[in-house]
């Protein structure tokens, strides 16, 4: 509900920061920052840098990933950066081309 | 990716919930709602809605705007803004239909342009009638009233009256002592001056509750 969300045709180039889960179906370029959940779906573009709690990305991520819990790259997705993240998934069919670093301990 | 900006599906409408803040630049193909923040410059080819906790900095560039929450910033619109009842909003709005409910507020300028002159004819002329006769009607007595004053030694004698409470005041005391210096005038004209320079200064005090208005 209080959800936000990027729709498909949406193109923004800037900053975006918050305090609640982000649903990106449009195309994001610059920077994002969150302290809940970014979830980038099959139509969804970002080419930024990420910093958030967790990620779930169907789509396409250029850009570096910093999560403080969880990075999940879902099949069919492309991601393109480096990932810092001490839970990182990898999903079949996904493609990545990136450094991954687990070391980050807990928050 | 932008083939399905007709689809029907409200839920897939854009929202900026209300801790986010976007700066930057946003554009896009369908209707947006803001309860957060946007900064910088926002484009749309539909509607923006921005709820009431939603505040829009940015020069905004849309078909339909309809504002509860706050816009600074300059709104085109090829269609039509609407500032609602919680509506605030300081900047130039630009569209062929400007509606402002009561409860709104807004400080700028408004152009409807030229088009659709049937629609803005008949908006027009219920907000210009309220404005120009109360200045010509106030202007015009206002005329005759001077006339009186400068010819103001018939007038004087009525009020009369009033310029013994002057000398009583200790205050006004500096006041009387001009006009007998720089007149040295008979004893009946003293009285008068500050009588005049009362009703001047009573004259000043409309003009600008005309001009005010």
């Amino acid at each position: 509900m209080a959800n936000t969300i990027i729709g498909s045709s949406i193109v923004i180039d800037g900053e975006i920061s918050g305090d609640e889960d982000l649903v990106i179906q449009g195309t994001v370029k610059g920077k994002i920052q969150l302290k809940e959940s970014l979830f980038v779906e099959g139509s969804g573009v970002v080419e930024a840098d990420i910093e958030t709690q967790n990620v779930e990305v169907a789509g396409r991520v250029t850009g570096n990933i910093l999560a403080s819990d969880k990075v999940e790259l879902k099949s069919d997705c492309r991601v393109v950066g480096d990932i810092k993240s001490p839970r990182i998934l990898i999903a079949d069919g996904a493609s990545f081309k990136g450094n991954v670093d687990m070391d980050v301990k807990e928050r | 990716m932008a083939i399905p900006k007709e689809s029907p599906v409200v839920g897939e409408n854009t929202v900026i919930g209300p801790s986010i803040l976007i700066s930057g630049r946003l554009t896009g193909d369908e209707d947006l709602t803001v309860r957060g923040r946007v900064e910088g410059e926002l484009s749309l080819s539909r509607t923006l809605i921005v709820e009431t906790s939603g505040v829009v900095k940015a020069n905004v560039t849309v078909r339909n705007a309809i504002v509860s929450g706050v816009v600074v910033g300059n709104i085109t619109a090829s269609e039509s803004v609407e500032l609602t009842r919680d509506g605030r909003m300081v900047g130039d709005i630009r569209a062929p239909r400007v509606i402002i409910v009561d409860g709104a507020s807004f400080r700028g300028r408004v152009d409807m342009g030229e088009a659709e002159p049937g629609r803005t004819a008949a908006e027009r002329p219920i907000a210009r009638p309220v404005a120009r006769p109360a200045v010509p009607g106030r202007t015009l007595p206002a005329l005759p009233a001077r006339a009186p004053a400068t010819t103001a030694r018939t007038v004087t004698p009525l009020r009369a009256p009033t310029p013994p409470p002057a000398p009583a005041r200790p205050g006004s005391k500096p006041l009387p002592p001009p006009p007998p210096a720089g007149r040295t005038a008979p004893p009946a004209t003293p009285p008068a001056p500050p009588v005049v320079a009362a009703g001047a200064k009573k004259k000043v005090v409309v003009r600008k509750a005309t001009k005010g208005r």
